[in-house]
């Protein structure tokens, strides 16, 4: 896959992620999870090429089953069944989040983390975003009340990782990654139990409300 | 045959008996009877190849080196090396988990069918090879990795009575003291990693010029504070009079003769081998240290009436005696004198070995009495000599060795650390001068004190009437327990006719092995003189002359038992009432007068309660009480307000805990941002 290709992929995660950050609705949210994780899923696609490594592809098809096509359905799931359509608040307005992520971005691209993004050299523009990927994916999770967009900025971070992790040249052996991949569909769907549980307690998901948790 | 006994394959076999022990013992959990005899056969059988295993390796001259071929992680080896001192240690743990496992084979039968002898027996081995491991690591990581099997196995040891509640406070107590010591190593060793870039230890050595003074100054307190934690010196020993006694009997003596030696050979490891050479300084605060802790250490044994506490606080005095040799070397090795720095550190090992053999001895002796009158209150003892001959006269053997009483053990290891002590007083520099001579006073004060204590603490519990209504029905130990404290007070006489071939084998342990070549340790024939000493002993005519002054005391008490005596009568002395265990001296009248001598240290506070027959006139009292407590110091001016400091701290620190996911979420995100930022 020429690297043209892994830029559009990689600018496909990245604007998931700001879509992620603006949009009000849940169900929109989870669909552009989706179409994220399917990036991820070509981007990996694009290194089987590259290294011809079939357990690689036992990884992709995992990758795909679980992150393109099972959480999504969970999550729908889950938005159906309460009926949670919109999204709840952000702590930071529209435009403030915007500015937020503009430094962020811009903090991913400076000189400071020049060591990191350039572990390839030839891959320093893509790296660069990918490590912006992370940081607007953890900000996601900071600046939303809701825990199903704040599930979703978790899920988010992790594909950010993967990326960068491949572009840096750091993917690990194949039967390490589908643990990886096992663990987080776990994680999924106890996440989901938990969220439905939380739900079912306090009729809001809005984490910002359950403060009587603390001790 | 034997090269490959003493060798890497020996040493996996040693470790590998210990599992079996651990992993049978579990298998084996529901079953009392089974379970305690595989656990103590597979500890019998591993301390008898420990024994000879360590004899072989401390004669091997170039140590035993190896590893494991891969590990997981990259700075984490598994690797081992044995010197001369390694296998000193092996050699002390082995021998006194002989006899400890000889003893619970009868003692550990009154926990059946009241606790799981199958996790008592698991957590015993895993203590066990903790130990060797803590003993032979040679990488700092894996180190700490065996540091930890030992702790967290010796709290499960500690809490194993957990019905108790004393016992499970005393556990937490134990643990938190073992972290806050844990913190200081680890933070020592990353001091050392960050300038050496290696965690072992031979690469560690070699690189050491390359850590600047002050550094290397921070890794020698904080390796004194975590290790000195674990050997219990003040003032970070306020677990061990806890801890110990809520141990099983058999495991107190391995924690307080082996565990607390652990301590002692990383501060060896450390000071006289890693960090070399050490400055003045270290060897003075060593002193120091050593000369309170053992001075204040028998001060609180004194107060104490609990016979296992009692034990306890005599573990930190030894500690102190210890150190006291131990400071002694490192005075004279920063000073170049060799041979006084060899016979320094020969009596600090010397006395580490007695320490374990004399410390069990009275550890499984006090364990005995225990499991015959169901109370560890030495007030509630008296007369038991009647009941428990052997326990008696064993108890007795131990008393005389740690009152440093000739010809047993302890008195020739306290003499040796006498001699360099009276060395150092011959020091040009008016300080060095002036510390040695506080710690020589130090060190024949504790003595007498120690002499004090054990006759209180024979006197009280075997001498006298029975003043409970359990020490009549006390019956002699089983002979499990018998044989495991008779090996032990034979012991005690053997190293001590046998201290002359001993001290010059132990004073070549650090010529070998890092301080200096062979040449210049002791030979056998100075024995137990110091380089320039003048106080030669000798144990074979100290024990011919014991053995002759016995025979003339059995001969004169025979003598007046059996002549025909003349009854006299006359008034009776006692105001015609009988003789009762109330009119016997108890455990803190006898401590009353040294402890009302020293009450600036131990801060008593006196209390009367007085009943009268008549209320209203007084002068006839009906009873009268006596309160004798001592005010913790260390819990009043340093524990205390630590505590207080730490609360507050918690409390400011817990407003940043707003209960917000999102929050905690943005602390992570900064987190990771400046982590990279400073990368």
């Amino acid at each position: 896959m020429n690297i043209l290709s892994l830029q559009f992929l990689l600018g496909v995660v990245f604007l998931t992620i700001i879509f992620l950050h603006l949009i009000r609705k849940n169900f929109g949210a989870v669909i552009a999870y989706g179409i994220q994780s399917f990036a991820t899923v070509l981007i990996l696609f694009g290194f089987f090429f590259e290294t011809k490594n079939v357990s690689l592809l036992l990884v992709i098809f995992v990758a795909f089953a679980i992150k393109v096509i099972l959480a999504p359905i969970f999550f729908i799931t889950l938005i159906q069944k309460h009926e949670l359509t919109f999204l709840t608040s952000t702590y930071l307005s529209t435009p403030l989040t915007l500015i937020v992520l503009a430094v962020l971005t811009a903090l991913a691209h400076s000189q400071k983390f020049l060591p990191l993004t350039t572990i390839v050299p030839a891959h320093h523009a893509l790296l660069s975003l990918a490590l912006s990927a992370i940081f607007i994916s953890l900000f996601l999770i900071i600046n939303r009340k809701e825990a199903v967009s704040q599930a979703l900025g978790i899920l988010s971070f992790e594909n950010g990782i993967v990326v960068f992790a491949i572009f840096a040249g750091l993917e690990q052996s194949p039967i390490l990654q589908i643990g990886i991949i096992f663990d987080i569909f776990v994680w999924i769907i106890i996440a989901a139990v938990f969220l439905s549980m939380i739900y079912r307690q306090f009729q809001s998901l809005d984490t910002s409300l359950m403060r009587h948790l603390k001790d | 045959m034997i090269d490959a006994m003493i060798s890497e394959i020996g040493f996996v076999f040693l470790l590998s008996l210990f599992a079996m022990g651990a992993a049978g013992s579990l298998c084996f959990k529901k079953r009392d009877t089974l379970a305690n005899g595989w656990q103590n056969f597979f500890a019998i059988i591993g301390s008898l190849w420990g024994i000879i295993f360590s004899i072989g390796a401390f004669f091997v001259t170039r140590g035993i080196s190896f590893a494991a071929t891969s590990s997981v992680f990259p700075l984490l080896s598994f690797s081992f090396h044995i010197d001369k001192l390694s296998a000193f240690f092996i050699f002390v743990i082995s021998l006194i988990t002989l006899f400890c496992s000889i003893y619970g084979i009868g003692y550990i039968k009154h926990f059946y069918k009241k606790y799981n002898i199958g996790a008592l027996g698991f957590f015993y081995h895993l203590f066990i090879a903790g130990m060797l491991m803590v003993v032979t690591a040679s990488n700092g990581l894996f180190f700490l990795v065996a540091w930890e099997i030992m702790a967290i196995a010796s709290y499960f040891l500690v809490v194993y009575d957990h019905n108790d509640n004393d016992t499970v406070k005393a556990g937490s107590l134990y643990l938190i003291m073992t972290y806050a010591g844990t913190s200081c190593i680890i933070l020592s060793l990353l001091l050392l990693y960050a300038y050496t870039g290696s965690f072992d230890f031979a690469a560690i050595t070699s690189s050491v010029a390359l850590i600047p003074v002050s550094v290397k100054n921070a890794i020698f307190v904080l390796s004194l504070i975590g290790f000195g934690a674990k050997a219990g010196i003040i003032p970070f020993h306020i677990w061990l009079p806890a801890a110990h006694p809520a141990a099983p009997s058999h495991v107190s003596a391995l924690m307080s003769g082996v565990m607390i030696k652990t301590g002692i050979y990383m501060m060896i490891r450390m000071f006289m081998d890693i960090l070399e050479p050490a400055p003045l300084w270290w060897g003075l605060t060593v002193l120091i240290i050593g000369s309170v802790s053992a001075l204040l250490g028998v001060l609180y044994a004194l107060t104490e009436h609990d016979i296992k506490k009692l034990l306890a606080y005599h573990s930190i005095e030894n500690i102190g005696i210890i150190l006291l040799g131990l400071g002694s070397a490192m005075v004279f090795a920063s000073v170049g004198n060799t041979p006084l720095a060899l016979f320094g550190l020969g009596a600090a090992l010397f006395h580490t070995v007695n320490h374990a053999v004399f410390k069990s001895l009275l550890f499984l002796s006090a364990g005995s009495i225990i499991n015959q009158t169901h109370t560890r209150n030495m007030e509630e003892y008296g007369g038991l000599i009647k009941y428990m001959p052997l326990t008696a006269f064993f108890f007795l053997i131990g008393s005389m060795a740690i009152s440093a009483l000739p010809p047993f053990n302890g008195f020739f290891s306290e003499w040796m650390t006498f001699q360099v002590l009276l060395q150092g007083i011959l020091s040009a520099e008016i300080v060095v001068k002036s510390i040695f001579v506080l710690a020589t006073g130090a060190l024949a004060l504790t003595g007498g004190l120690a002499l004090a204590c054990f006759v209180k603490a024979f006197g009280v519990t075997f001498l006298a009437r029975p003043r409970n209504s359990d020490v009549p029905r006390a019956r002699e130990s089983s002979w499990p327990l018998r044989a495991g404290m008779g090996a032990l007070a034979t012991v005690c006489l053997l190293f001590g006719i046998f201290s002359g071939y001993l001290a010059p084998l132990l004073a070549r342990t650090g010529a070998s092995s890092f301080l200096a070549s062979a040449n210049t340790a002791p030979s056998a024939a100075s024995a137990l003189l110091a380089p320039n000493g003048f106080g030669s002993v000798s144990g074979p005519v100290f024990f011919i002359l014991f053995v002759f002054i016995l025979l003339c005391v059995i001969a004169a008490a025979k003598y007046i038992v059996n002549k025909k005596q003349k009854i006299n009568i006359g008034a009776t002395w006692d105001c015609g009432a009988n003789l009762t265990p109330r009119t016997e001296i108890t455990a803190t009248g006898f401590a009353r007068s040294i402890v009302c001598i020293f009450s600036g240290i131990l801060k008593p506070s006196l209390q009367h309660e007085i009943q009268y027959h008549d209320a209203h006139t007084r002068y006839v009292p009906k009873s009268r009480i006596v309160n004798l407590r001592m005010r913790d110091v260390y819990q009043s001016y340093f524990y205390v307000p630590l505590i207080q400091f730490i609360t507050a701290l918690s409390l400011r620190i817990k407003a940043i805990q707003s209960g917000n996911i999102n929050m905690y979420v943005l602390y992570i995100f900064i987190a990771v941002v400046t982590a990279l930022f400073l990368s």
